[in-house]
């Protein structure tokens, strides 16, 4: 086993082991916390699998806005209270099933993917900048630029949703 | 070259997405139901990029399927504050099962 | 393309409109001017992909779209049905909050989203139009925020639309290992008989994620508790107009990348449509209020679209597109008849007849649309969508389903006539009745009337 192969296996049993925290874990905090775990962990995959730009978005984005937005509420509202009741047994068990069927499902289909006749090449360097940044202006200009539509709606969106209507003190 | 092929990396991401699906189904705090989400679109992403990867290394479609993807779910996650965040000013509560003003 | 920058810049000014004015009538004035602009931009549109054919799209589409005469045509079709929708629902719109410039604007990017599933050619494309979609719809479905129904609405509807938006890229993941593009044209060299399981369980995974955005059962559970929840215009935009544009991205793709593969999936859609239908029809029988029946028709009337999916040729194309104007317009009349109305259960029709007689008229012409009597828009509709079925032939046990389930959903739409008609009550309304209501009213039943006997207008394939 090389070093390659140690930190594969590594970061692979980080991911689950903080995605297991994640939904496992009572105290929201204590997930965002795992959470942000997995994504280094995930990151890391990213950098052995040489896309070293997806890495750093990953975090940047993931673990370093999203996640802290998280935390945010989480602290603001004063969420953290270990109080949530568990959904029934039923429902938890009815999860474990349907979520094991698409694990198994997927995974057959996953596993005949070398028997339907696929060549597995080696890696170039797919990650680099230059070339990212060339494909993106170039074929992909037009999703980049349509995609301001969406992040537009979004702020339009949470800033509608979000304000306090006066209405609400009066009553309250 | 190393023996970590295609089928690891699929594996660790099925892991994820069922741990994400899992946590989906069985959570009543919002949050960690968005976490959930998260960890489902994240799986998807390592799927994107490795395939990309091993299959098709010779254009950047995958990768730029993940970025939109990455960008995309920042947007939502934003616009799911928001309405966390309404709705804990009306309901002072954020487990889903309290939300049933309306009957089946 | 004239379109797509329209309806964004569309959207920009009626933001900007709201910081500048308070003015409610002023900005939704406005709006209605600007809604047009955006049709006639779309006719123009139209009458100049008549008069260029086999201009090269630009460059910098690269193959992201193929706005072909098709997603074109069907482009302009739907500005039409929001042009109707804001003509009709516009003072109304104004009621729900105070933030009415930025619900025209969310409307505007709407609009921009259904453009972009008319005329996709890329996966890429169709998971960001169906993104621009659906985070708009989470804040209209949200936006009565004193209402603890309508914040739920927009939280359950978040929660769901997030998560088939998982399941809908996992497909897409499985499709891009199978193939190696996010082309859809790539896709049909998928050969049925060196299949990759891959592409099968992507195939499944799209038809769930799909399946979720058009509310096809049994992924519909979201959807009554969504439209009933939901400010009532926005219900009206939510169920019409949106549904049509994801119905056509689904037709697009399942029959320009998987024609050649149906004896894969068409018994998975066929169950899918046939469970629609059942739910749908069945469970709208028992309802009691007059909006979360219209929610349960929406899924009915899905069920129907769904055979457009099923059958793969030409006249599922033309069935898809009047099915989708007549759905829409009669669906948008029967919305704005029922917000002026005070209470929205069965009893709330009561006597509207004596009251209102134009109101009861309308009502009654819509309602006839929506179950599919003749001489309507539905009628043809349903028409042509069991048509293509019966041209494809391998499904007949459904059309047969169908047509028994369409009679059921007679029962309930008559149900309403029957209270307007024939009840003694006092129907109270939320407020008089204009004389540009009713012209309005009118106009829309009219084109409901006109889709009925002439249906091929709404044709140019």
């Amino acid at each position: 086993m090389d070093l390659f192969e140690a930190i594969f296996w590594f970061l692979t049993a980080m991911a689950i082991g903080s995605a297991l925290g994640v939904i496992l874990s009572r105290n929201p905090i204590n997930s965002v916390l795992f959470l942000i775990a997995t994504f280094f962990a995930i990151s890391g995959h990213y950098i052995l699998m040489n896309a070293q730009f997806l890495a750093i978005v990953n975090i940047i984005v993931y673990a370093g806005a999203i996640m802290v937005l998280f935390l945010f509420v989480i602290m603001l509202m004063n969420l953290n209270a270990d109080v949530e009741p568990q959904k029934s047994r039923l429902v938890q068990f009815a999860g474990i099933i349907s979520g094991g069927i698409l694990f198994l499902l997927i995974l057959a289909a996953l596993r005949d993917m070398k028997a339907a006749g696929v060549i597995e090449k080696t890696a170039t360097d797919i990650g680099l900048m230059k070339n990212l940044g060339k494909t993106l202006f170039q074929n992909y200009v037009f999703p980049f630029e349509i995609s301001s539509v969406l992040f537009l709606s979004a702020m339009i969106g949470a800033m509608v949703i979000g304000k306090k209507e006066t209405l609400v003190i009066d009553k309250n | 070259m190393n023996e970590i092929s295609l089928n690891h990396y699929l594996f660790v991401s099925c892991a994820l997405f069922f741990i994400g699906v899992y946590g989906f189904l069985t959570r009543r705090n919002l949050i960690t139901m968005l976490m959930a989400i998260e960890l489902i679109l994240n799986s998807i992403n390592i799927n994107f990029i490795v395939f990309n990867k091993f299959l098709f290394p010779d254009k950047l479609d995958g990768l730029f399927f993940t970025i939109f993807i990455i960008t995309i779910a920042a947007a939502e996650a934003a616009v799911a504050i928001a309405i966390i965040i309404n709705l804990y000013r009306n309901y002072k509560t954020i487990d889903v099962e309290e939300t049933n003003t309306m009957k089946f | 393309m004239k379109a797509i920058i329209a309806a964004t810049i569309i959207g920009v000014i009626m933001m900007f409109a709201s910081i500048l004015s308070n003015n409610k009538s002023g900005i939704v004035s406005l709006a209605t001017v600007l809604f047009f602009f955006l049709f006639g931009i779309n006719i123009w549109e139209v009458y100049e992909s008549i008069n260029a054919t086999g201009v090269a799209a630009p460059a910098y589409l690269n193959n992201m779209m193929s706005l072909d005469s098709f997603a074109i045509w069907f482009s302009m079709l739907m500005s039409g049905c929001a042009l109707l929708y804001i003509l009709l629902l516009g003072k109304e719109i104004a009621k729900v909050g105070k933030h009415v410039g930025e619900y025209f604007a969310l409307i505007a990017f709407i609009m921009v989203g259904i453009y972009l599933l008319a005329g996709y050619s890329n996966m890429l494309m169709l998971f960001i139009g169906i993104e621009i979609l659906s985070i708009p719809q989470y804040i209209l479905a949200g936006s009565d925020k004193r209402n603890l129904k309508s914040t739920e609405a927009s939280l359950k509807y978040f929660l769901m639309g997030s998560f088939s938006t998982g399941i809908l890229l996992m497909g897409i993941a499985m499709l891009y290992g199978a193939t190696g593009s996010f082309d859809i044209i790539n896709f049909r060299m998928l050969q049925t008989d060196a299949l990759n399981p891959l592409a099968l369980s992507g195939i499944l995974f799209l038809i769930i994620g799909l399946g979720f955005k058009v509310s096809a059962a049994p992924m519909h559970m979201w959807t009554p508790d969504v439209y009933d929840g939901s400010p009532t215009p926005f219900t009206a935009f939510m169920s019409t107009i949106v549904k049509a544009g994801v119905f056509v991205a689904f037709l697009r793709l399942f029959h320009a990348s998987f024609g050649n593969l149906t004896n894969h999936w068409m018994m998975i859609v066929a169950v899918i449509t046939a469970t629609t239908l059942f739910i749908g029809n069945i469970t709208a029988v028992f309802q009691q209020s007059v909006k979360r029946m219209l929610a349960y028709s929406s899924i009915a009337q899905a069920g129907f679209m769904l055979f457009a999916i099923l059958s793969v040729n030409a006249t599922a194309w033309q069935g898809i597109v009047i099915y989708a104007v007549a759905y829409s317009v009669a669906t948008i009349g029967m919305f704005a008849v029922l917000i002026k109305l005070k209470d929205y259960t069965y009893d709330g029709f009561n006597g509207l007849a004596k009251k209102e007689p134009a109101l009861a008229f309308f009502t009654t012409i819509f309602l006839m649309s929506l179950a599919g009597i003749p001489l309507t828009g539905g009628f043809m509709a349903k028409y042509f969508v069991l048509l293509a079925a019966v041209q494809q032939g391998q499904v007949m046990w459904l059309v047969i389903f169908a047509l028994i389930m369409a009679a059921v959903s007679v029962y309930y739409y008559f149900k309403v006539i029957i209270a307007m008609y024939f009840k003694t009550g006092e129907a109270e309304l939320n407020h008089e009745v204009t004389g540009y209501d009713k012209l309005m009213l009118g106009i829309t039943c009219l084109l409901v009337i006109l889709i009925g006997l002439m249906p091929q207008l709404l044709l140019n394939l």
